[in-house]
């Protein structure tokens, strides 16, 4: 297979690994491409805090040599990532996205960082996001607004929205995001990639500023399911320095993704998931469970009575935890806040400490009600976004031609899986109105490989038809 | 019998100075967080545990 050099950076890692392993590609010929797409993009699309040219082209000579002298160490290996700025490199700036922390230097590397750095990781710069990961449009007051790559009119999602445009628009191979009310999986169904949250505690935190303590993770995005899996076994595993890491065994999540759903048994929540939905978006995520079911799988629909109260726990606990973190600055510096997140911030400071408990009662309610659930059944299935994505500057979304709340509806099917810890990966559905729509897998908690292994069923029968943002 | 503290009221106690632009966005929001938990009656919340740990020894137990 020959691959012109100016067209790496539009493979994914399950394309180029094979061929950095055999050496018929170079580490630097990837990066050098991936930093061309990633500074022709950044005037459109506005995906990167900081592009990283020179330490990049450094870290991908040093990789060449050890490839070339039989010192390959796996799939990731010469790979070139950018990864979202909420996430600490020693002796990097790591800005949050906001003013505050503008000129912050970390004196050491995020677990995850140090994992990707001995799986051979080239890292090509650092990825905008909403202000402090407090928001879903990615409008940045500080470092300006993020396009999406399918319609630069449009928002790309957020928080991880830096991530998801330069996955789209081919300014990095894969990326890392985090997830505390959805920021993973709304970028990757904005912006028709790939977003696994998965369950919490499998991956480290340590060195991630934190959003809201105990619905925060940090997770993969990618242009392909097989590519999710391979990151997720890299970062994946029990991290003394983080008190909410969980010491359970990593599977084998590549080795998981099969494409065989045979027998695979999928929930349907109709109450609650396919309920307030985007008509666009209910076909396109109905017919690709039917994909599923051509395949073998089955469908049996499934009752969560306490979602009714996720949003409302959801909300109450994010904003708490969020406005715990940043209550002195909102004290003392407000004004060198975005003004949506200040209001944020404000707003989580009225509820009480029994609304804050009690939310933790509901949640608790959610998890037994979902374990209830995957004692009938293997996956749950359901639309990531019940939305398109909006107009940049906007506060509301269309749902079948009405207009509703942005944060309310593009947050709705979000919370749950925070709540619940519960993994849940987003993979792209296909287009409605030329904007890309994602179908989110549920799974129980630690069973990764199985949610990743339908979505790879899914991604095989070609949902997005090829189909590429068209950007110069 | 005295009113309701007001949002803003509420934030000052705090030591926060609410934006002045936000706070009928915040009462309307706050109104709107407060319907939304209405009367959580299928959720038994005053019998359920919360989902909270107290970890003793540390932040794992091994």
């Amino acid at each position: 297979m020959i691959i012109l050099s100016k067209e790496l950076a539009s493979q994914s890692v399950e394309q180029l690994a094979p061929l950095l392993k055999k050496g018929e590609i170079s580490p630097v010929d990837i990066t050098n491409s991936v930093l061309d797409r990633a500074e022709a993009t950044q005037e459109t699309i506005n995906s990167h805090i900081e592009i990283y040219r020179e330490d990049a082209l450094k870290e991908a000579e040093k990789a060449e040599k050890e490839i070339s002298s039989g010192q390959y160490r796996g799939m990731f290996h010469g790979i070139p990532m950018a990864i979202k700025d909420i996430i600490y490199m020693k002796d990097k700036v790591t800005t949050m996205g906001s003013k505050i922390h503008k000129d912050f230097v970390s004196d050491h590397d995020a677990t995850v960082v140090s994992k990707l750095k001995e799986a051979g990781v080239v890292f090509t710069g650092k990825l905008s996001l909403h202000e402090y990961a407090w928001g879903v449009t990615n409008n940045n007051p500080h470092y300006g607004a993020v396009r999406n790559p399918w319609n630069t009119n449009k928002i790309p999602g957020g928080s991880s929205g830096g991530s998801g445009a330069a996955l789209a628009s081919d300014a990095t191979i894969a990326s890392l995001g985090t997830d505390t009310a959805g920021s993973i999986r709304i970028p990757s169904s904005a912006c028709g990639t790939v977003g696994l949250k998965q369950t919490y505690g499998r991956v480290s935190k340590y060195g991630v500023y934190p959003l809201a303590w105990t619905l925060d993770h940090v997770g993969p995005m990618t242009k392909t399911v097989k590519d999710a899996a391979g990151l997720l076994q890299i970062i994946a595993g029990f991290d003394k320095k983080d008190p909410t890491s969980i010491n359970v065994p990593v599977d084998d999540y590549v080795g998981a993704v099969t494409g065989n759903v045979k027998d695979l048994v999928i929930g349907v929540n109709e109450d609650f998931f396919f309920k307030g939905v985007d008509s666009g978006v209910e076909k396109l995520v109905r017919n690709g469970i039917q994909k599923l079911v051509d395949q073998g799988a089955k469908v049996q629909e499934v009752k969560i009575p306490s979602l009714q109260y996720s949003d409302w726990a959801e909300l109450i606990t994010s904003l708490s935890e969020a406005s715990a973190i940043h209550h002195s600055d909102l004290q003392s510096r407000p004004q060198d806040f975005g003004s949506d997140i200040r209001l944020l911030f404000e707003l989580g400071e009225l509820p009480s400490a029994v609304d804050y408990l009690q939310a933790q009662q509901v949640r608790r309610q959610l998890k037994q009600d979902f374990q209830k659930a995957f004692n009938k059944v293997d996956v749950i299935m359901a639309p990531t976004l019940p939305v398109l994505p909006n107009n940049i500057g906007e506060d509301f979304a269309y749902l079948n031609g009405e207009k509703v709340d942005v944060i309310d509806n593009i947050i709705r099917f979000m919370g749950p899986e925070n709540l619940t810890g519960l993994p849940a990966l987003s993979v792209p559905c296909g287009l409605s109105q030329g904007l890309p729509v994602g179908m989110q897998i549920i799974g129980p908690a630690f069973k990764e490989g199985r949610i990743l292994n339908a979505g790879y069923a899914f991604e095989k029968t070609a949902p997005m038809q090829g189909k590429k943002p068209e950007l110069r | 019998m005295k009113m309701a503290l007001s949002v803003k009221e509420l934030l000052e106690q705090k030591g926060i100075d609410p934006k002045e632009e936000h706070l009928e966005i915040l009462e309307n929001r706050w109104a709107g967080l407060k319907a939304a938990r209405g009367n959580l009656e299928t959720v038994n919340v005053d019998d359920a545990d919360i989902s909270l740990r107290n970890v003793p020894g540390g932040d794992h137990s091994e």
